[in-house]
């Protein structure tokens, strides 16, 4: 209790976690701004469309966002408007015996627009392509006919991530750190000799890991809570948030427990704080065996598509938690607090 | 005469030649020590612990790999009843989870209104396919769940495709997608870019069904389509081809993922670094060493070179597995060494392991961030070249790289480091290593150390210069993606601050640690000289224009304009800065001798001059 007076370093543990959220929000931003033109005003820019059948990509260039297409019946005519900059891209489209359209793209090199550009193509062609198919399927060629596509809609494309990713990461990067600190204070204890001073006092070895154990414990649910309550502030809808804070609560007392086990076990600092970022990275690559990954369950309660799974991990969670803490204790009883 | 010259001359090298070996002697043994100890802690129960975890990590992560984390799966629920077509697509999609139609839907649904799709209260469903084929969307997230369900259905269709015996008809278009550099017209572009693309697309056909992504899902029959199709036009290079589907936008993800393997290790060795560092300050172990014949630089330098040489052998065996050349090791070393550099700072800053657990976060957190985000923007723009990353993309992606731009990107990072060493050796010793400071007061401390004498003030605000960079490059590099109304006014204020900040702190210290008289006449002095350092700096760092940075608005916000080539201009153009540099750091050096309240004052006005000085120079400009 005493060790975490200090406010200030609580403050630093959130102004990481504000760090990295905003920089995996902006690493997101950056790629699927890359990916997703729609999420960049980007105005329309004209292409020039030649050959010998150019009909379906005028068709469907036209109703497409982002191009404009221009119509050039010499593809040199394209290629030199291309070169003057008339034209941002050429699209070349010529038809073969065997009924297939070979399409030549020639787009400018790479900078941030061409990437834009390239986007807007691949949804025209992509389109092209479909229409071209459901043409072969009537026309017999193709067993299984491809299931119509209903039309776009705007979306946002950050709702998956914001689910699958941030949210995780938010609830998890508190619980991590909390243990962390766990295995610090206690080691640091140890190391400094400490825990002899304390042991004058009329506590026993127990009472004073308890309330080590407790305080940092009590600090990821809360944390979370504050992300929660900042992400329902910026417009994510969080479903189950008490659920959410329960299982973040669950298992900042199982990791921090480990933590403690770790620090009581394991001789000096360096050991203890590898083995302990073995046994928490460890244990989220082991949990993919699970049926839902801790990371699915959190985006699960989050979005509001639980199933029994979910809930009856989250109990499994609380369970294995109190049980963790249980078994600590016992340790902890039996332990001599010289040998420490 | 001369003689006596020469041999003096002789002695002196003499001498010198044993001083260097007798202080690499002592280096060596303490790094040898180093070893020994660390190795000599990690005891068989650790071992055995970690070998036992990683055994069982491995096999679960084995048994995982074919379904990946599956951190989107059924996070979506699609209400679809099981006679549908689309009922399959639900079924095949990782993130969907499909119920019956009747448990989500009301009843005498559709047959009365034909619009509106009407679900029961109590249901949960983000996307509903109604019985006549119709898809629409419930709840918030209900046009996100229904733009998944139309990547979904596309991917389903890709998978039928495959399944289809006349491949003709099932990929009835073909792309080839070629780049063109327009200033050199008629050539097209080849070499790494298309390398690279080419590469990227051949794993994207090939895991198409590991990946499930519906835009790369090509086909598994489509990758020998380039040889059945004839040929159209002789380019040079080797343009991308395959399935619109395929084509992608330039971006080098798989030299970016590779180039990241390089910064990985860096972080757990800063980890064990800074416990060795901070090792030494528990219960007063390292005085013995202090005490010793060896200087504190060997100390240092002695502890830090196995870490430094583990580094060395870990980038270099991950190069050599990466088929990465020796530009990517050259790149990836000042990585390595301002890592270091920062974990030792942070481990002689510290007052305790937890502490220092998270300054070797930040570290790790801020390091990885300067360095991995420029680099994904490698083929965009030369912004990138800030991070040495970058320069280990372009090498992996083939691209030659010159030695400006070599020392451009890494050039910060060497000065950093080498800053952050002679920072952190100013605090190695007694006084601050074992007692409880508080950490700006040790940080003034470290400044101070390094303040002898006037001369040594302008010669501090060069140094600091490499961080005034990489703080400003990095708040170019994090708001190039934000609006520009907003990146510029907030790029030229964290600059103006980043800038006083640096020129007037070794002032302060210099001042509270009683280096200098607290006197007016004294801080003008030491005010005009730390501006004028700062001036003759920040000429070194136009380097930058070199690589055409103030191209860009937002470059332009944090470096000042480019000079003009008039030249009454010029003179206003290189003297107004000086102006400038010299008044803001006197008028923060006056604050700095009134105290800390006045220091903050003087500091806050300097800023707020530095602020409008440099809108009004942009606005002139621009």
């Amino acid at each position: 209790m005493r060790s975490l007076r200090s406010e200030k370093t609580i403050l630093l543990a959130l102004a990481i976690q504000l760090f990295i959220a905003a920089f995996s929000s902006f690493l997101v931003v950056g790629l699927v701004s890359l990916y997703d033109p729609g999420s960049i005003d980007g105005d329309r820019t004209e292409i020039a469309v030649t050959g010998n059948d150019t009909d379906t990509i005028l068709a469907v260039a036209n109703e497409q966002a982002g191009v404009t297409p221009r119509r050039y019946d010499d593809p040199e005519r394209a290629h030199d408007a291309f070169d003057l900059r008339e034209v941002s891209a050429v699209v070349e489209a010529n038809r073969h015996d065997d009924g297939r359209l070979s399409v030549r793209v020639t787009a400018p090199e790479g900078d941030l627009q061409t990437s834009v550009l390239v986007v807007h193509l691949r949804e025209t062609l992509t389109a092209v392509e479909r229409i071209e198919r459901q043409r072969n399927a009537d026309a017999g060629r193709l067993e299984q006919s491809p299931l119509p596509l209903p039309s776009s809609i705007q979306a946002s494309s950050y709702v998956g991530f914001t689910y699958t990713i941030l949210l995780p990461l938010l609830c998890f990067l508190p619980v991590f750190i909390s243990g962390s600190i766990a295995v610090d204070s206690l080691i640091e204890e140890r190391q400094r000799g400490t825990l002899e001073l304390l042991r004058v006092a009329p506590l026993s070895l127990a009472d004073v890991i308890d309330a080590k154990l407790q305080a940092i414990a009590v600090l990821a649910p809360l944390q979370a809570l504050v992300w929660l309550l900042l992400l329902a502030g910026n417009g994510t809808t969080i479903a189950a948030p008490i659920a959410l804070v329960a299982l973040v609560a669950a298992l900042s007392l199982l990791v921090v427990t480990a933590g403690i086990g770790i620090a009581l076990w394991a001789p000096d600092r360096r050991q203890a704080q590898l083995l302990y970022s073995t046994a928490t990275v460890g244990a989220l690559v082991a949990a993919t065996v699970l049926p839902e990954h801790p990371a699915n369950t959190v985006a699960k309660l989050a979005i509001g598509n639980p199933t029994a799974t979910t809930w009856g991990l989250l109990v499994g969670y609380c369970l294995l938690a109190v049980g963790a803490f249980a078994a600590l204790r016992r340790v902890i009883g039996r332990l001599e607090p010289d040998s420490l | 005469m001369s003689d006596g010259r020469v041999r003096a001359l002789v002695e002196r090298f003499g001498r010198a030649c044993r001083h260097l070996r007798e202080t690499s002697a002592r280096t060596g043994r303490i790094a040898r020590w180093e070893v020994r100890r660390s190795a000599g802690t990690v005891d068989r129960k650790t071992v055995i612990a970690l070998v036992v975890m990683l055994l069982a990590v491995g096999t679960a992560g084995f048994s995982a790999a074919d379904d990946g984390l599956g951190l989107e799966r059924e996070i979506y629920v699609v209400g679809v009843d099981e006679g549908s077509r689309y009922y399959d697509v639900a079924a095949d999609s990782e993130q969907f989870r499909p119920v019956p139609l009747a448990d989500v839907i009301a009843e005498h649904d559709g047959a009365t209104d034909g619009d509106d799709i009407v679900v029961r209260g109590d249901a949960t469903v983000d996307v509903v396919v109604t019985r006549d084929g119709r898809i629409g969307h419930v709840g918030e997230n209900g046009a996100a769940a229904y733009d998944e369900f139309r990547t979904a259905i596309e991917t389903y269709n890709a998978n039928l495709m495959a399944d289809e015996e006349d491949h003709a008809a099932a990929y009835p278009v073909h792309v080839t997608l070629e780049y063109r550099d327009r200033d050199r017209p008629g050539s097209t572009v080849s070499g790494g870019d298309d390398g690279d693309e080419t590469e990227a697309q051949t794993g994207a056909v090939d895991g198409s069904n590991e990946t499930g992504d519906g835009e790369s899902a090509a086909d598994d029959g489509g990758g020998d389509e380039p040889l059945q199709v004839p040929a159209i036009g002789g380019g040079g290079s080797t343009p991308s081809t395959g399935t619109p589907g395929s084509i992608a936008p330039p971006f080098p993800f798989t030299s970016l993922v590779l180039a990241f393997l390089f910064v990985v290790p860096m972080n757990f060795v800063i980890q064990a670094y800074g416990s060795t560092i901070m090792d030494e300050r528990v219960k007063r172990r390292g005085e013995l060493l202090l005490v010793s014949p060896a200087s504190r630089s060997e100390i240092v330098a002695g502890k830090t070179l196995p870490y430094l040489l583990g580094l060395v052998g870990v980038v270099v065996a991950i190069a050599l597995a990466i088929k990465g050349g020796p530009v990517a090791i050259a790149a990836a070393l000042p990585i390595a060494l301002l890592f270091l550099a920062a974990a030792f700072v942070g481990a002689m800053f510290a007052r305790s392991f937890k502490e220092l657990t998270f300054v070797t976060v930040t570290i790790s957190v801020a390091l990885t961030t300067y360095t991995f985000v420029p680099a994904i923007f490698t083929d965009v723009t030369s912004i990138a070249l800030i991070s040495p990353l970058t320069l280990v993309v372009m090498d992996l992606q083939n691209e030659p790289i010159q030695l400006g731009e070599y020392l451009f990107s890494t050039g910060p990072f060497y000065l950093s480091a080498a800053v952050c060493f002679l920072l952190g050796l100013g605090v190695y010793r007694e006084e601050d290593m074992f007692a409880q400071k508080p950490i700006p007061a040790k940080v003034l401390d470290a400044i101070a150390n390094r303040v002898r004498g006037p001369w040594s003030l302008p010669l501090l605000s060069i140094l600091f210069l490499p961080f005034v960079f990489a703080s400003q490059l990095l708040s170019v590099a994090l708001l190039f993606a934000v609006p520009q109304s907003v990146a510029i006014p907030l790029v030229v204020l964290v600059a103006a601050s980043v800038e006083e900040i640096a020129k007037s702190i070794h002032v302060y210290a210099g001042v509270t640690r009683s280096r200098f008289d607290a006197t007016l006449r004294t801080a003008v002095v030491m005010g005009a000289l730390s501006g004028g350092g700062f001036f003759v700096g920040e000429k070194l760092t136009h380097v930058v224009q070199f690589v055409g940075l103030p191209d860009l608005a937002v470059g332009t916000a944090a470096f000042g304009p480019a000079v003009s080539s008039e030249p009454l201009v010029l003179g206003a153009v290189f003297l107004a800065p000086l102006a400038l540099h010299v008044g803001t750091a006197i008028c923060s050096a006056v604050g700095a001798s009134r105290g800390r309240a006045g220091y903050a004052l003087g500091l806050l006005t300097a800023v707020l001059v530095h602020v409008a000085y440099n809108l009004g120079v942009f606005v002139l400009v621009a």
